[in-house]
């Protein structure tokens, strides 16, 4: 039995959050199916049934129906993320959920022997939501593996917004990562753009 | 890890004794006898941290029993991770087609690992396939996977002992203890 068929050319989303591509490559690793924030949930509602508020959670593993949502802010910063969840899990009662908070994804990376890497990617250190604002200058030090340019641009900030809520720049990039790109074409393309802006002087921020 | 491991030192609590060990233990070993009498039973142990589970639990069962070892890759490992795919490290020796498995891990936290063996020996068509763990940490659980066979539910702690390590030392300890933190926070 081949568990590991397809893995390879399945084509590289563009994750929001440098750990989530991390994840991504953990479950590849078990040979466990995965799609990238596949469904959307609406979770509020004004009188006329128009949708206030959506619920995307990171991954859905086929195989198993079951949601992971991963969220590497600090615990103080996670209120928001769990009355998202306490809502969708009202609303959608059959939809297995469960939600890694930075204290679990720590001591998963812990587990494998990552706890560098997991104090990269958690906090406000690993936060990488396009940015409103261009940054003041060149990104220093290597590009972590599995992260966007864009996201590597960002500001450290508290990502708060769900798919739905994102820019619209970011959704179309979004859909081009989606056609055919290799993970480690994406990756080599991301550096060398890195490279690219870093000697210009200054990388341009995708919203 | 670069610091000289201490068993004792580095030990912040023992979580369960030798002598619950041994008592959860023949417990098991009566309760896979009953269930298993007249039937042909393989036990798969997942090396490395399995084996002292392994060696006590083979011989607390009193019906006829095969045993087989595997290993298997951990994600993060020098070895495997430019491959990106977890790797069978050492597979069985004999068939286990027709026959009743019962896979013997250590401990169950995540349930990757386990979730990947379990959808390898199902493709080798046993008769039967069932899990038995010393330990259960379903704090960590990410892939959920039925346990017919548990031994102690713990909490979320770094556990070591009992075939269970921390930088590969630690697994001789004839106990389950708690690792103290210091230990795989200093960087020294």
């Amino acid at each position: 039995m081949d568990l590991d068929a397809d893995l390879d050319i399945r084509p590289a989303p563009g994750f929001a959050h440098a750990s989530e591509a991390e994840l991504a490559r953990i479950l590849d690793f078990y040979a466990v199916a995965w799609e990238y924030e596949p469904r959307t949930f609406p979770i509020l509602f004004d009188r006329s049934g128009t949708v206030l508020e959506s619920f995307s959670p990171d991954f859905y593993l086929p195989e198993l129906d079951v949601y992971l949502e991963l969220t590497t802010l600090k615990q103080r910063l996670v209120r928001k993320k769990n009355r998202k969840l306490r809502r969708l899990r009202e609303l959608y009662p059959d939809v297995r959920i469960k939600l890694l908070y930075a204290r679990d994804f720590r001591a998963l990376l812990f587990k494998y022997g990552k706890l560098a890497l997991a104090d990269a990617l958690t906090g406000a250190d690993g936060q990488t939501t396009p940015p409103k604002v261009r940054p003041p200058g060149p990104i220093a030090g290597p590009l972590p593996v599995g992260m966007t340019l864009a996201a590597a641009a960002a500001e450290p900030g508290d990502r708060t917004t769900d798919r739905v809520a994102r820019d619209p720049s970011h959704r179309a990039d979004h859909g081009r990562r989606r056609a055919r790109r290799t993970r480690s074409e994406a990756r080599a393309r991301a550096a060398s753009r890195l490279a690219t802006a870093a000697e210009s002087g200054g990388v341009e921020a995708s919203a | 890890m670069t610091r000289r491991p201490d068993l004792t030192a580095d030990v912040s609590e023992v979580l369960l004794s030798e002598e619950q060990i041994q008592a959860k233990v023949l417990e098991l070993g009566r309760r896979i006898s009953d269930d298993f009498a007249g039937r042909e039973l393989t036990l798969v142990s997942v090396l490395k941290g399995s084996l002292p589970f392994m060696a006590d639990l083979m011989r607390s069962i009193t019906i006829p029993v095969q045993i087989d070892l595997m290993e298997v890759s951990s994600y993060g490992g020098t070895a495997t991770e430019s491959s990106g795919l977890v790797r069978i490290l050492k597979d069985l020796s004999s068939s286990i087609d027709g026959r009743h498995v019962l896979i013997v891990e250590d401990i169950i936290d995540t349930g990757l690992t386990l979730n990947y063996l379990v959808r390898y020996l199902r493709g080798k068509n046993p008769a039967s396939l069932q899990i038995c763990t010393l330990l259960d940490k379903p704090a960590r659980r990410l892939v959920e996977i039925a346990i017919d066979y548990r031994g102690f539910e713990i909490p979320d702690q770094f556990v070591i002992g009992y075939g269970l390590d921390y930088g590969e030392a630690y697994r001789n300890l004839r106990f389950v203890g708690v690792l103290r933190p210091e230990v795989y926070t200093d960087p020294d």
